[in-house]
């Protein structure tokens, strides 16, 4: 529908809703506004879900929530034949840091420190987003949106990690490695930020927010 | 198809009430009570802190170092910190709940660390894992505690380590290390603590425990021996090497044996002496030492060389001790002056004084204090005369002026002493040897050899062979005036006239009167003149026998020898009669007729009368020899009497011719007998002399 018009020009775009129609968010087919189950798949539709934004925040809320002890308990439980290591997320980036490994120790702060802090804040941003005036252009908004989703599965690279590490290694008394308890708290951490993002109805980016108040009332 | 859509039924979009929440708010709010659930247990289940003060930390780590209970883990270093001051390392543990109200102030810590000792290997797992504290604690609860110092080393009793506790006591210079084993039959039951030096220093103590299964291996007559190092004896069955065990060699060990049977019971905290060698031990059961030694202290005003440590102590004869220590004290304030005094420190085996009952410290310091207050007393005194050694004497000294058995300001009590017996033992028998060094043997001997010369002589002499006819008829005018009744009434009127005098001396010496003395003087002279004239018939015979017997009664030897000599003499002139050369037997028989005349004399009484006649007399006599000045006048005039009596004899004499040699044979019977006389006198006055030169 947007395709037709010609990229580029700053033409007014009209959204679904205010052509009065209402798509499938599973098969994508459009139905006219008041459309409650779609006659092709059977799914339930609803123009604009407003009740999702009160997911999101519960989702992020837990999420954020389960951060907080994944960060203060160790991650890794390593034991060796001469010592017993715990290290957290941030202890043994600084360690492998301290051992001249910046580029392992980067990596590390950036898939589960940096990433789920953006996250956490990406959602926030574009929840918040939903409800004010403008902050950010819709499409860069949409790209957000886009990165978060797509990028919130790999957060999980450190429990692969830490699941991997922990079945490999364990050779009785000389080394064992087991997961820590931060790495359960890390896990549900990243699931609640997926499902929080999930829950975001992306819809709602390309509502126009200066008259939104009344929209979203009456319709 | 057609245009339009399917007739599909529209609902207007339900309104939402965007106040009202969302179902799916109960996740975070579930998510928040179990996080705070989990909190509040976490937090409920934690337990209490307690502080740890160590020398050093020694390795521990906070937040991994454990704390374990019989290798349990029941708690965690949180913290290590330094006391105020940096004078301690202070870990802060936590620990477990359910453990916690145990740790009361009968806890004890220690860090286990890996040691490599004689023993064997201990603390192994803590190379790898790191050292731990170890705690110790009894099962009972008691108040809560929460500062303890640790212990530097493992106690020897750990909990839930039973067994019998005692303690030795040792003077040698055993190797004993710590945790050296008690090894019985080469079998480990036991197990040493800690050597510690005893407070005053003269003995080492170790605490020590037996394992509760070998407890009934050790009673009260068990003795323990050093098996420390190894012993090499050279012997008829060779060379010998014997050590208990590598462990033993390395580290020290004791071992024990019950040489005897009948030991009782022992409590825990009985203390044991450890001998050097299996021999001293077994030989130790047989004076049971299993109390402790008294110590008194002994100060000796002279100082006799030859008194070492270890010299006996004896009490009647016995063996009941032996000297500790040997120093000189010198203290103005006690002994007035500054001289240095020998103070010896015994040691007394109360077990060897032989008190009744149950031998006990306290009861024989008792029993050592009543007998000093009935005079014992120590005194050094000659252990043996060929090397000068003294030991220490406690005898009983008979009217000892009082002294007790009290303890001074060091706390040792002080043994009073008295005269040493030491000193004059060698002079005593220097003594006995001058005396006889100086006794007139050669004298004696020559006299005796001019005695017998002389008897022979005078034997050989043809004058003896012709005894005078004259002796028996002198014998029997003797006989006839002994036995005539004047002679008889000699005895009463003397004996009245003596005792007559006696009472009056006795009065004179009474009041001291010179006046009346010289009245009692004039008594007897005018009782010696009528005593004189009495007997008109024979009163130089009377007088003469008067002497003799006096002289006799003496029972002086040199008198005797006077009387003989007289009586010779007078013989002399018996003997130079022409009859007595042709009659030589008839001697005898007038001798014997003399011999039987006095024996008549005696039965009839008449001879005891003037016996006791002439003690009074002699009494008298005495008494006046004393108190009157007046003697030589009766010596006077009894001389005159005894001339008389000469005169009388010589009136029997014929020819008043003696044989010079018959003269100097009695001067030299004479002078022997006299030798003879003052050696017998001597020896009779005091037998002990000749032996003990006093």
């Amino acid at each position: 529908m947007v395709g037709m018009e010609l990229s580029g020009t700053p033409q007014k775009i009209l959204s679904a809703r205010q052509m009065g129609l209402v798509a499938c968010t599973r098969c994508t087919k459009a139905w006219p506004m008041g459309t409650q189950i779609c006659g092709r798949c059977g799914h339930k539709m609803v123009s604009r879900d407003y009740g999702s934004l009160q997911r999101v925040w519960a989702f992020w809320v837990v999420g954020l929530m389960c951060y907080i002890p994944a960060n203060i308990y160790p991650m890794l439980r390593t034991k060796t034949l001469f010592q017993n290591d715990e290290s957290t997320i941030v202890g043994g980036a600084v360690e492998l840091a301290h051992h001249g490994a910046f580029g392992v120790a980067a990596i590390i702060l950036v898939a589960s420190v940096v990433i789920p802090l953006a996250k956490f804040w990406a959602i926030a941003f574009l929840a918040i987003s939903v409800k004010t005036r403008r902050m950010a252009s819709n499409s860069a908004r949409h790209f957000m949106y886009e990165v978060v989703e797509y990028i919130g599965r790999w957060s999980m690279i450190d429990i692969f990690v830490v699941a991997i590490l922990s079945s490999l290694v364990q050779l009785k008394t000389l080394a064992t490695i087991n997961p820590g308890p931060a790495s359960m708290f890390f896990a549900l951490s990243v699931i609640f930020t997926m499902l929080s993002a999930q829950a975001f109805d992306s819809r709602m980016i390309w509502d126009d927010r200066s008259g939104n108040g009344d929209s979203t009332h009456n319709d | 198809m057609t245009d339009t859509p399917p007739d599909v039924p529209i609902k207007s979009a339900r309104k939402i009430f965007l106040s009202g929440a969302s179902i799916v708010w109960i996740i975070p709010f579930l998510a928040l009570l179990i996080a705070l659930g989990v909190a509040w247990q976490s937090y409920s289940a934690r337990g209490p802190q307690i502080f740890v003060e160590f020398e050093n930390g020694a390795g521990i780590k906070a937040g991994e170092t454990e704390l374990r209970f019989r290798d349990v883990t029941v708690g965690r270093v949180e913290a290590v910190g330094f006391s105020q001051g940096l004078g301690k390392v202070v870990a802060s543990i936590r620990v477990d709940k359910d453990v916690a109200p145990y740790i009361d102030n009968s806890a004890a810590f220690w860090i286990v660390q890996p040691e490599v000792s004689a023993q064997g290997i201990t603390g192994l797992s803590t190379v790898l894992s790191g050292v731990y504290i170890e705690g110790s604690w009894n099962d009972e609860i008691g108040p809560f505690a929460n500062r303890f110092s640790g212990a530097e080393n493992a106690p020897l009793i750990r909990t839930g380590q039973k067994g019998l506790q005692i303690a030795f006591r040792t003077v040698g210079n055993g190797q004993l290390t710590d945790n050296a084993p008690i090894l019985y039959r080469g079998i480990e039951v036991g197990r040493l603590g800690k050597a510690e030096i005893a407070p005053r220093g003269n003995f080492a103590i170790v605490e020590a425990l037996i394992y509760e299964e070998h407890r009934n291996l050790v009673n009260s007559s068990t003795r323990f021996w050093d098996s420390s190092g190894f012993s090499v004896s050279i012997g008829p069955g060779g060379a010998e090497i014997d050590f208990e065990s590598i462990a033993t060699l390395i580290g020290g060990g004791v071992t024990f044996d019950t040489f005897v049977s009948g030991g009782s019971r022992i409590q825990d905290g009985t203390v044991f002496e450890i001998y050097p060698t299996k021999e001293q031990a077994r030989n130790a059961v047989f004076n049971s030492s299993a109390v402790d030694p008294i110590e008194l202290s002994v100060i000796f005003d002279e100082n006799i060389s030859g008194l070492a440590v270890g010299a006996v102590v004896e009490l009647s004869g016995l063996n009941i001790g032996q000297v500790e220590a040997l120093s000189g004290i010198v203290d103005y304030n006690q002994f007035g002056d500054s001289r240095v005094r020998l103070n010896a420190t015994l040691s007394i085996q109360p077990a060897r004084l032989g008190l009744p009952g149950e031998v006990t410290a306290e009861r024989a310091l008792e029993f050592l204090q009543d007998r000093v207050a009935n005079g014992l007393r120590a005194r050094l005194a000659n252990a043996s005369l060929l090397t000068g050694g003294l030991k220490v004497e406690m005898v009983v000294v008979e009217g000892a002026p009082f002294a007790r058995l009290e303890a001074a300001s060091d706390g040792l009590p002080v043994m009073p002493t008295t005269k040493n017996e030491a000193s004059d033992a060698t002079a005593s028998v220097e003594g006995v040897f001058t005396r006889i060094n100086n006794l007139p043997i050669e004298e004696l001997l020559n006299s005796a050899i001019g005695l017998m010369n002389s008897a022979q002589a005078f034997i050989g002499s043809d004058e003896l062979q012709q005894t005078p006819k004259d002796v028996r008829t002198l014998i029997n005018e003797v006989t006839g005036l002994v036995s005539s009744d004047s002679v008889q009434n000699i005895p009463v009127s003397l004996n009245a006239t003596l005792s007559r005098v006696e009472t009056l001396v006795a009065t004179l010496e009474e009041q001291q009167l010179a006046k009346r003395l010289m009245d009692a003087l004039d008594g007897v002279s005018s009782a010696a003149d009528g005593f004189s004239t009495s007997i008109e018939g024979v009163p130089e015979l009377i007088t003469e026998v008067q002497a003799v017997a006096a002289k006799a009664s003496a029972l002086e030897l040199q008198e005797l020898v006077d009387e003989l000599t007289a009586l010779t003499r007078s013989a002399e002139a018996v003997i130079d009669t022409p009859e007595a050369v042709a009659l030589p037997g008839s001697l005898k028989n007038a001798l014997d007729e003399l011999n039987y005349t006095l024996q008549e004399l005696r039965e009839g009484g008449a001879v005891e009368n003037v016996n006791q006649t002439l003690a009074s007399a002699r009494n008298a006599a005495d008494n006046i020899a004393v108190s009157a000045q007046d003697l030589p006048e009766i010596i006077d005039r009894l001389s005159s009497l005894f001339d008389q009596a000469s005169r009388t004899i010589e009136g029997y004499d014929e020819g008043d011719k003696i044989t010079r040699s018959a003269q100097e044979t009695m001067r030299d019977i004479q002078k022997a007998a006299d030798a003879l006389a003052s050696l017998a006198k001597t020896i009779e006055r005091n037998p002990n002399s000749l032996l003990l030169g006093r």
